[in-house]
């Protein structure tokens, strides 16, 4: 008898601490939930900042607007002519082979 | 449950159940029932009432905490949201647009967007003045319409404003004026890709262009509040900077040849990625009404033209694969040709026959016109629609523009078509067409988009390799000699081939010799090519440059020359293999 009336009171007083426990998890549950919805907001909001850096980064390194400032730097488009196959590298200018190449 | 008979069986092993009078108390004494038992052991069935009564409020405060669990289990990360009373806009949340190297052509950003409450407001007159001085694309009678029902809520002033321009709304302090975020489609590139990006609605709906396209592959998604998308970038073939070049390249020849306008198109033949498609002048994807403006419209894929002597690459591919001529072959050009009783006469007439690759680089409508009859209309429109010509031609981009073919085709109308006129297409459709003439005879279909690693062609065969090869050799031929009429294309060591065409424009139904479009097709480098290249100018003005012509061998072809010679840096290096001095 007395065996069950301990399990009772036992079991009586772990519901108690269950149910407390629970809505401890709950209230915390909750409050973190809150904390990431604000953290998706923030995140979301970066995004959006994000995204118009990148438009604007975009917008300013569009080649029109890049074109002038390379050809006041003096840069040109690269010719046909600034290429070389590699035999045309050893030879010199007048086409005879340079001297750090062996015939 | 299981404990209810366990513990009744332990208390019958203790005193047997006969030796016992049934007694029945009520619950509530429990001080007294357990005094009895211990008295006498006569309380056995009190007992098993209070245990059962006790389990069953312990099970049901189980039961509690289970079912709190599983809710709390099941609780969804979306906690559900308060509801905004202002009504919201369904707008689409659209992926980033990149070109093949990963640069931006559009993006989706937040923005405010400004409406009024005109139920909360003061002074309406002071609100129309104050807000047309920050904004002035709103009128103040604009203003006073729109917020003149006082029982009204919310109306929209002005859709997607800057943030200073918010700002400065913000600093006004009047009420009844509020924001709304919202997504809008930002064009960093500006005119630049517009044609082929086409342009997105005031809710971020596509409606043309790669844009709609987007829309109609379900590749965009509908969003309650300013979210923008999770989904990849949607990488075009385009090349930023081979679109920039040919964009400079076409303005440079509208200018020197004081064109109206010029269209081009740089095209991977083996992909059949388009590397650039630029019309000019362009039209900017945020101002919509621009593309449907004549002067603005996309002449590569929304316009049909009669493009002229370019047709002949078809004319003499088609004589070849029929085996009816070989390029050696001679025609008699000296006499006009005469067909359904119309004379048809070359504007210099040779005094000699030519060989049939000499009709191509002298560009012989005589010449072209006696190849076609000798396969006649029908083989001249079967070959056409091999090509692709009995339809529009489809791409990310949208429909292009239908083809107008002759309704009757005689002799007459095969002599006009294989020198391109009495037919009319759109350019790019042209380029498309040209491209299994020179990639090694197989149709590619065009994509704006990049196509995947190891992607390989499985389109039909047109042309069989040695017409190819034959094709190659006059196309270069035309350009490497100055017999040819496109020598002004050349670019020293990159072996650029190609064929001029000049094409008067009908104008009152008679053709205007004044009034013509020149373009060039191009390729290169010649010995197997990997890149194609269309020039189009539309009448272009003589100049003392050009020596007072107008014709593409002095417009286009000297203009395709200055944007092979840009682009082919751009180009993958293996194009470059060859030496300057070869």
């Amino acid at each position: 008898m007395a065996r069950v009336r301990g399990l009772i009171v036992i079991a009586v007083l772990l519901m108690v601490g269950s149910a407390v426990a629970l809505f401890a998890i709950n209230y915390e549950t909750r409050r973190i939930a809150g904390d990431v919805s604000r953290k998706e907001d923030a995140l979301e909001k970066l995004r959006a900042d994000i995204a118009v850096y990148k438009a604007e980064r975009a917008h300013l390194s569009r080649p029109e607007r890049i074109a002038p400032f390379a050809r006041n730097l003096g840069l040109r488009p690269a010719r046909q002519s600034q290429y070389q196959s590699p035999a045309g590298l050893l030879a010199g200018p007048d086409g005879r082979l340079g001297q750090g190449a062996t015939p | 449950m299981r404990l209810v008979p366990r513990s009744s069986k332990r208390a019958q092993g203790a005193t047997p159940v006969e030796a016992r009078p049934v007694v029945v108390i009520s619950p509530g004494l429990n001080h007294r029932a357990r005094g009895r038992d211990q008295n006498g052991g006569q309380r056995k069935p009190r007992l098993r009432l209070r245990a059962t009564l006790s389990l069953v409020a312990v099970g049901a405060g189980f039961m509690l905490i289970a079912g709190q669990l599983l809710r709390l289990a099941s609780l969804h990360e979306d906690a559900p949201q308060a509801a905004i009373s202002k009504p919201l806009a369904t707008a689409f949340s659209r992926p980033d647009i990149v070109d093949r190297n990963g640069r931006l052509l559009a993006n989706d950003v937040v923005i405010p967007s400004l409406y009024a409450d005109p139920s909360v407001m003061l002074d309406i007159d002071e609100v129309a003045h104050e807000l047309s001085a920050v904004i002035p694309s709103l009128s103040q009678a604009f203003i006073r319409e729109a917020v003149q029902d006082r029982s009204r809520q919310f109306v929209w002033l002005k859709r997607g404003i800057s943030p200073s321009t918010a700002r400065a709304v913000h600093e006004l302090g009047l009420p009844g004026l509020a924001f709304q975020y919202e997504l809008k489609r930002a064009y960093p590139a500006g005119r630049l890709v517009g044609h082929t990006l086409g342009f997105v609605n005031v809710d971020n709906h596509g409606l043309a262009g790669i844009e709609r396209f987007l829309d109609e592959t379900n590749q965009t998604d509908p969003v309650y509040s300013p979210k923008l998308s999770h989904r990849k970038p949607v990488q075009l073939s385009l090349d930023l900077s081979v679109q920039h070049a040919l964009h400079d390249v076409l303005g440079d020849a509208k200018r020197r040849y004081k064109a109206e306008a010029a269209a081009g198109v740089v095209i991977d033949v083996r992909t059949g990625e388009i590397l650039a498609a630029v019309s000019t002048p362009g039209a900017d994807p945020l101002v919509p009404q621009e593309a449907e403006t004549p002067e603005r419209a996309d002449r590569l894929r929304s316009g049909v033209f009669e493009l002229g002597s370019i047709f002949k690459l078809f004319t003499l591919a088609d004589a070849l694969e029929r085996k009816a001529v070989t390029p050696d072959m001679s025609i008699d050009v000296t006499r006009p040709l005469v067909a359904d009783g119309h004379v048809i006469r070359d504007p210099h007439p040779s005094p000699r026959p030519l060989t049939v690759s000499q009709v191509f680089t002298k560009s012989s409508n005589v010449g072209a016109g006696v190849l076609a009859l000798s396969g006649g209309a029908a083989a001249q429109q079967a070959f056409l629609a091999k090509l692709g010509f009995d339809k529009p031609l489809r791409t990310e981009a949208g429909r292009g523009a239908f083809p107008q073919l002759p309704r009757r085709w005689n002799a007459i109308e095969t002599v006009t078509v294989s020198y391109g006129h009495g037919l009319a297409v759109a350019p790019l459709q042209f380029a498309a067409a040209a491209v299994p003439i020179v990639n090694g005879g197989t149709r590619v279909p065009l994509t704006f988009f990049k196509r995947p690693a190891g992607w390989t062609n499985t389109g039909p065969r047109v042309v069989s390799r040695e017409t190819v090869t034959a094709m190659r050799k006059m196309m270069r031929a035309n350009v490497a000699s100055k017999a040819g009429t496109g020598w002004r294309a050349d670019v020293p060591g990159l072996d650029v081939g190609g064929k001029t065409g000049t094409a008067e424009i009908a104008v009152n139904g008679r053709y205007d010799p004044d009034a013509v479009i020149s373009s060039f097709v191009g390729a290169f480098p010649m010995d197997e090519p990997r890149t194609l290249t269309l020039l189009s100018l539309f009448r272009p003005q003589p100049t003392r440059e050009t020596g007072g012509k107008i014709s593409a061998g002095v417009t286009a072809a000297p203009a395709t020359a200055r944007l092979i010679e840009r682009i082919a840096p751009l180009l993958p290096t293996e194009l470059l293999r060859k030496p300057a001095n070869d």
